[in-house]
């Protein structure tokens, strides 16, 4: 430790640690444009000069280390002098016209010139003008204005690794560019927004909608992913509008999950809210019509229609399906209503296929490290996971991880566009997984001499990829091995956990995680949205789970925040179950075509800005938030209508007052403190390989596609690429089924008898006898299962 | 004794009348104040705060920008904006409404405006005939400001050797 002086203040610091650093954290602000405390030091706008004693000149606070007994001044005459000579610098090439810059009112520039600058400007010559580019439909740019902090650039650098924005030319002429004028695909470029001090960049969907000082700031959780980034909602409100409007929404500082940084998933979705599917009444259907009313005759619709099946049937010709980014108390409220009924067909894992492993499934899927550790490992192996679409700030973590000397080994069904270097990557198609997996886990046991899995694998023999691949995970010292999207919705997900936790046992150390889709997967474990476990932790008599509710067709539906066109494995399946089922009902903040076309009573509930509730993230910590602004319209949050369906069944249990009584009642039941336990060896899958005769697609659900309210969402909608929704081919396929015609042309696909038209991309990146199309796009609508037999032919 | 003789004498002489008097004499040869309105009127200064316009450049172009610091200013609540990118790219508001009964044409907005937008005109002549007429829309506002620009831009002239 160092001791120092800052303005006569005694200040500690760590060696090496610089001026600005101890300064901040014993509160004393020194101005500043280029350092930013999550990127390298740069050291080029000069706005930090103190005074140090005996030193000649002002001195650079952010990149000078501090050093024992040295005593700064931050406003002593010279560094005051300093600082307003920089000032006037900065300001030179700088318009001056706040008023129409978005960043008017938050901006760091305006802040410090009225802090520490001057009043007047020498500078009378003409100022330099900047043109601008178009980088994509979420930023904006206004280039004069940047005052080459290079923050954008090093966030580019070092955090995203996008490495599209640079600084061009030198000294007077230096500008921030994409080189070629390209957009900037980065799955977190929102937040160069963010650190952008100025308003050269700024967002492009909130321009000039309002203003700093008349938005209203409310702490939330991001809906999305695993990881419950920690995120402002800002809104804002007028005479005319009833309620307030969510304008825009920007990270929360979080050390221990998103750090700074949000994704841009998480920061632009917000524009679905505000959609004009936006469902604002009760709907029910008549005679073929939809109508309108009010929420005592819809309930009363939607009861006496699950009633009828209960007296006329029984209880378990109803199933319930809830998406896995509803909050653990819709998803409590969810499964006691459904189990009060009698059934116990719940389940909150729409996207899931196999699930040979529920009954051994630990208390939530998860992550045994926390989040923040993700970084600190040196060996990192992705299994089928795209972890920069899926979670995006995780996948920031592994960069890190990476940059930091890390190694990241991979298995995948297809090629990854990962923005970090792998020391070793499989794309092994969907078939390949799991034989490829077992001979990973033959190699390690071979090496170890552990005859318990050499006996179970015995007739596998690992090829050379495998053997090194294993040589790999085995160097690491501390290693953690992810299973992604694509694992978790593989056809043999349960034989892939099996085997990772095979090759951590023969270890003997390493971490585990399953990086869940939807926002509070754990949630839904917890609060027992599954049909085989109560909330208790129990194991009950399973019901039908995801796929067997629309396998084996039900008579009555109850869907929460579900779309199953989009968000189900089999899309196809679902909607005839759905449209052949005499009661569908749905509670959902979105209504579309579709949706009419199955459901008989449809209620509206509110989306994430306008509920309160609370997610499990994936290492298994509880995040409460509270709604920002009341429910569009009619609509209600999602708890009050269960609980309110609860009492039109005349349920004991069901008068809750508040949310906090559903979370007492939740917290009694369960033990709330359940923490992640890494799932328990099982051994007794058998390894035949998923080999069906044809043609596999590759299904997985583009970034900006995985939900509702991102599907939405405007302008995220503007970022998916021709590309993600063409159907991609290897060259050597698209050979053997003699489609003579060149990337870009239509094909048709056709799966379970269904065809649709898509457009065709050749791809060396997917593996041969594989086509690659993803769900959830409006294309592939209501189309056939993840891992199904497709034909690809010329239309 | 020589006060009591001093009251006797202006007593007699009726001097306390004739004073007064005097001053009715002088005022009646003095330049009448009264003014009769509405055929005659008093004069105006040009600071004169009275009803609110927005102003448009020469060229047509409105001079509001949506830069909303005289919503922020007005210290009465009296004016609600909105705004978007027009389609050419630019800052512009989409409504601008001030409530004239809500308004006490302090002037803050005037003052708060960087591109002297909004005004108070020098000029008192304007009443509402019906509920909702309070509101003075965009499209009310620029009318105004059309109609008065000369007189607008005369008081700004006026008003700039004092800044
Ligand atoms: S665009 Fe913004 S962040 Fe980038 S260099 Fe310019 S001022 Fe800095
Ligand atoms: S004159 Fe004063 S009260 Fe009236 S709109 Fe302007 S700021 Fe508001
Ligand atoms: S009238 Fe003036 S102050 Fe008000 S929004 Fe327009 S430009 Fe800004
Ligand atoms: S903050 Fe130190 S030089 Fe920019």
């Amino acid at each position: 430790m160092i001791e120092f002086e800052i303005d006569g203040v005694k200040v500690k610091a760590e060696p090496g640690e610089t001026i600005i650093q101890a300064a901040d954290r014993a509160g004393v602000y020194i101005p500043r444009f280029c350092y930013h405390k999550k990127l390298s030091i740069a050291a080029n706008c000069r706005m930090c000069l103190v005074e140090i004693e005996k030193a000649p000149k002002p001195t650079p606070a952010c990149a000078f280390p501090a050093s024992q007994d040295m005593k700064v001044f931050t406003r002593s005459p010279v560094a005051l002098k300093a600082q307003r000579a920089v000032m006037e610098f900065l300001l030179i090439n700088h318009p001056l016209d706040c008023p129409v810059c978005d960043q008017g009112g938050e901006c760091e520039l305006q802040d410090l010139s009225m802090g520490y600058g001057e009043g007047v400007s020498q500078y009378t010559e003409r100022k330099k003008c900047v043109d601008d580019e178009d980088i994509g439909p979420l930023i904006s740019t206004y280039m004069t204005r940047c005052i080459k902090c290079t923050r954008c650039v090093r966030f580019g650098d070092e955090i995203a690794g996008m490495p599209e924005i640079g600084a061009v030319n030198r000294g007077e002429d230096t500008e921030i560019s994409t080189y070629v004028g390209k957009s900037v695909k980065s799955e977190v470029s929102g937040n160069i927004i963010d650190i952008c001090p100025v308003g050269a960049l700024t967002s492009k969907p909130y321009k000039f909608t309002a203003r700093a000082w008349e938005l209203k700031q409310h702490a939330s959780i991001a809906p999305h992913d695993c990881l419950g980034s920690n995120i402002y909602i800002h809104t804002a409100s007028n005479q005319y509008q009833k309620g307030r409007e969510v304008k825009r929404v920007v990270p929360l500082d979080n050390e221990k999950i998103n750090e700074t940084w949000l994704s841009d998933r998480d920061r632009f979705s917000y524009e679905g809210l505000n959609s004009e599917n936006r469902v604002t009444r009760p709907m029910i259907k008549q005679g073929g019509k939809w109508i309108e009313t009010d929420w005592q005759s819809a309930m009363d619709m939607a009861y006496q229609g699950f009633a009828k099946i209960v007296e006329m049937k029984n209880p378990d010709a109803i199933g319930g399906l809830i998406s896995p980014s509803a909050t653990t108390e819709e998803h409590y409220l969810f499964q006691q209503l459904l189990r009060a009924i009698g059934t116990n067909n719940i389940d909150h894992r729409i996207r899931q296929i196999d699930f040979s492993d529920s009954m051994d499934s630990p208390t939530f899927p998860g992550l045994s490290i926390n989040i923040e550790e993700l970084e600190k490992q040196d060996t990192i192996v992705l299994i089928g996971s795209n972890i920069r679409h899926e979670q995006p700030l995780a996948g920031v973590r592994v960069r890190k991880a990476w940059k930091n000397g890390g190694k990241v080994l991979a298995i995948n069904p297809v090629k990854r566009n990962y923005n970090f270097d792998t020391a070793k990557e499989m794309t092994v198609g969907i078939s390949n997984m799991v034989p490829f997996l077992s001979e990973v886990v033959k190699a390690l046991a071979d090496k170890y001499k552990n005859k318990r899995f050499i006996e179970w694998l015995k007739d596998i023999k690992p090829s050379q990829d495998a053997i090194d691949f294993a040589e790999e995970i085995d160097k690491g010292v501390e290693t953690a091995i992810l299973l992604g999207a694509d694992s978790l919705s593989h056809p043999q997900a349960g034989a892939i956990k099996s085997l990772v936790i095979a090759i951590l046992a023969i270890l003997q150390k390493g971490n585990y995680g399953e990086l869940t889709t939807g926002a509070n997967s754990a949630g839904a474990w917890l609060a027992g949205a599954v049909p085989h476990r109560l909330p208790t932790g129990e194991n009950d008599s399973a019901g039908l789970n995801a796929q067997q509710m629309f396998s084996q067709p039900l008579d009555g539906y109850l869907l929460h925040g579900v779309e199953p066109e989009f968000d189900v494995a089999n899309p196809q399946q679902a909607l005839t179950a759905l449209r052949y089922a005499p009661h569908v009902v749905v509670l959902s903040p979105f209504v579309s075509e579709t949706m009419k076309d199955y459901a008989n009573v449809i209620l509206p509930i509110g989306a994430f800005s306008e509920i309160s509730g609370s997610y499990v993230n994936v290492e298994g910590t509880t995040q409460r938030f509270r709604s920002a602004n009341a429910p569009m319209g009619e609509a209600r949050p999602g708890w009050k209508v269960l609980r309110v369906m609860g009492n039109f069944f005349e349920f004991e249990g069901f008068d809750y007052k508040d949310l906090e009584e559903v979370q007492m009642s939740f917290k009694e039941e369960s033990d709330d403190d359940r923490k992640f336990e890494r799932p328990m060896l099982y051994m007794k899958q058998d390894f035949v390989a998923h080999k069906p005769k044809g043609l596999i697609r590759i299904v997985d659900w583009p970034m900006y596609r995985v939900d509702a309210t991102t599907r939405y969402a405007k302008s995220l909608q503007k970022t998916i690429s021709d590309e993600e929704r063409s159907a991609r081919i290897h060259s050597k396929t698209v050979k053997q089924l003699k489609l003579n015609i060149p990337s870009g042309h239509m094909v048709e696909v056709i799966q379970n008898d269904e065809s649709i038209q898509v457009k065709l991309v050749i791809d060396d990146n997917v593996p041969e006898k594989h086509v690659y199309l993803p769900a959830g796009l409006e294309e592939t609508a209501g189309f056939g299962e993840v891992a199904g037999i497709v034909e690809v032919k010329i239309p | 004794m020589i006060q009591k003789v001093k009251m006797w004498a202006k007593s007699f002489t009726l001097f306390e009348l004739f004073k007064g008097l005097g001053i009715t004499w002088r005022n009646m040869w003095r330049k009448k104040i009264t003014v009769q309105y509405p055929e005659e009127e008093t004069p105006v200064s040009f600071r004169f705060r009275g009803v609110l316009a927005l102003r448009r450049y020469p060229n047509g172009e409105e001079r509001c920008i949506a830069c909303k610091l005289c919503e922020a200013v007005c210290p009465a609540l009296a004016i609600t904006i909105e705004s978007e990118p027009r389609a050419d790219g630019t800052r512009r508001t989409t409504r601008y409404d001030i409530d004239a009964f809500k308004c006490i044409n302090c002037g803050f907005c005037e003052e708060a405006c960087p591109v002297d937008s909004i005004v108070t005109v020098p000029e008192s002549h304007y009443h509402m005939e019906e509920r909702g007429e309070n509101i003075m829309t965009k499209e009310k506002l620029l009318a105004i400001g059309d109609m008065f620009e000369e007189k607008i831009a005369k008081a700004k002239k006026l008003d700039s050797e004092y800044r």
